[in-house]
């Protein structure tokens, strides 16, 4: 094992939350299938008979490790103490923007994003000398976190409970379905596998992200 | 508080997962390997983000894996010194304050680290700290120790109890390798384990700051106090 690079980027407690989620929810629709198969194949009494793909989920199943910090990380992060749920990709990406004049760094504005500071107690704790830098534009500052929070909570509540989650899932998935294609295609072209123009994509929109 | 790694390791596929992709078994393994895992002087991995690179699977003598060689970025908790994070009190003793965030629990706040002047207080088993603190000591070689300020009255401390949500800001961290190595021996008898095995991983954290410290101090700050005065009053009469 070797660590080629510690820090490629820095990532948000949102991104993080969306990508534990979308684990999660793979890892029911697997155990589900797992289960359908099994219960028909009982029904048709072939145990022994086709039970292949139900090995190969077996064989796939998430490990106990990795279960574990799914389960508690999604615990933590989606906790009504963290704002991290009621928030939204594009809500993100809008204060990201909102937050560009300011001229903060970049671990104070992952900081704004991932605890949302609606107090000036709180602001005062992440950004470092906070009055002699912003002065009175501090309250702009906690508006801008206070209508990304507000928009996120209004969609989900339009799209019924979990339907901004949704939305930011799929955008991920679609993703994730072209990268598994393209790797699928390069096993016997190893060319194909170095996916190059996908990774370095993705990275590009964090740096994006993080550099507005 | 996570970051993204590039790590390159060489992995192997079990023959009973050919049958599925090569990708979705790579993930598969690595998820295995690196999931919930300290790894020194890096974090603690919390799962693979993407894969970036993979060779092609290659068959060694004496076994019948395919070896491959990838390069993928994984997702790493190692929050940075001096992030303000959320936390949730595990458990008190003199020495500081244990937290936890649900999937790491090695976070502690020594004492030196809390707002001053506190103190322990061991019936309640928690911290305290005294926002008005008593009026200095006649003898100036002591200043506000803890026997004296356990003598304050118990409604004008301020408590920090199991379970509180603190906002705390990361002071250090620190990586322990601790690899058991040879057993050493005394006097021809094997010496017993260390008592209490080291974490791999400890975030140190302060709350000796404004605006850290329990989250419900600082949202509900002009009422608590109120409250407090209120209470403390009441107490001085009675």
């Amino acid at each position: 094992m070797e660590v080629v690079n510690p820090r490629v980027a820095l990532l948000s407690n949102l991104e993080v939350l969306t990508l534990l989620r979308e684990l999660e929810s793979d890892h029911l629709t697997r155990t589900k299938l797992a289960q359908r198969i099994k219960k028909e194949e009982e029904a048709s009494g072939t145990v022994h008979g086709s039970s292949t793909l139900a090995n190969i989920n077996a064989h796939l199943e998430a490990t106990e490790n990795l279960r574990t910090i799914e389960v508690e990380a999604i615990g933590y992060l989606s906790a009504d103490y963290l704002p991290t749920s009621s928030q939204s990709a594009e809500g993100v990406t809008k204060l990201v923007k909102d937050l560009a004049p300011y001229e903060l760094t970049k671990a104070e504005k992952l900081q704004v994003v991932n605890l949302a500071p609606t107090l000036a107690v709180e602001l005062y704790v992440i950004v470092e000398e906070l009055e002699d830098r912003l002065g009175d534009r501090m309250e702009e500052i906690l508006t801008h976190v206070r209508s990304s929070t507000a928009t996120a909570a209004a969609s989900a509540s339009q799209s019924i409970g979990m339907g901004s989650v949704d939305d930011v899932v799929h955008i991920e998935e679609d993703s994730w379905q072209h990268n598994s294609g393209e790797d699928a295609d390069g096993i016997i072209d190893e060319d194909m596998f170095d996916d190059t123009g996908e990774g370095a994509g993705v990275e590009g929109d964090l740096d994006v992200d993080d550099d507005d | 508080m996570f970051q993204l790694s590039i790590i390159k390791d060489t992995l192997s596929v079990h023959p009973s997962n050919f049958g599925v992709p090569p990708d979705e078994a790579l993930i598969a393994e690595i998820n295995k390997k690196y999931a919930n895992r300290v790894l020194h002087d890096l974090g603690l991995c919390v799962c693979l983000f993407d894969l970036v690179q993979a060779g092609e699977g290659k068959v060694r003598y004496g076994d019948g894996f395919l070896w491959y060689k990838v390069v993928f970025r994984m997702v790493v908790f190692r929050p940075f010194t001096s992030e303000v994070i959320i936390a949730k009190v595990k458990s008190s003793d003199e020495d500081g304050i244990r937290l936890t965030i649900g999937f790491f629990d090695d976070m502690h706040i020594p004492a030196a680290y809390l707002p001053q002047p506190s103190a322990f207080d061991p019936n309640e088993r928690a911290h305290f700290w005294l926002p008005s603190p008593p009026s200095p000591p006649s003898s100036p070689s002591h200043t506000t120790s803890a026997p004296s300020l356990l003598d304050s009255l118990v409604s004008s401390r301020m408590y920090i109890d199991q379970g509180e949500i603190l906002r705390v800001r990361v002071e250090a961290d620190q990586f322990c390798d601790d690899e058991p190595g040879p057993q050493k021996f005394v006097e021809g008898v094997g010496a017993e384990a260390k008592g209490r095995v080291r974490a791999p991983y400890n975030v140190v954290c302060s709350i000796a700051e404004q605006g850290l410290g329990p989250v419900a101090w600082w949202t509900g700050e002009t009422e608590d106090t109120g409250d407090v005065d209120a209470e403390g009053d009441a107490m001085e009469e009675g």
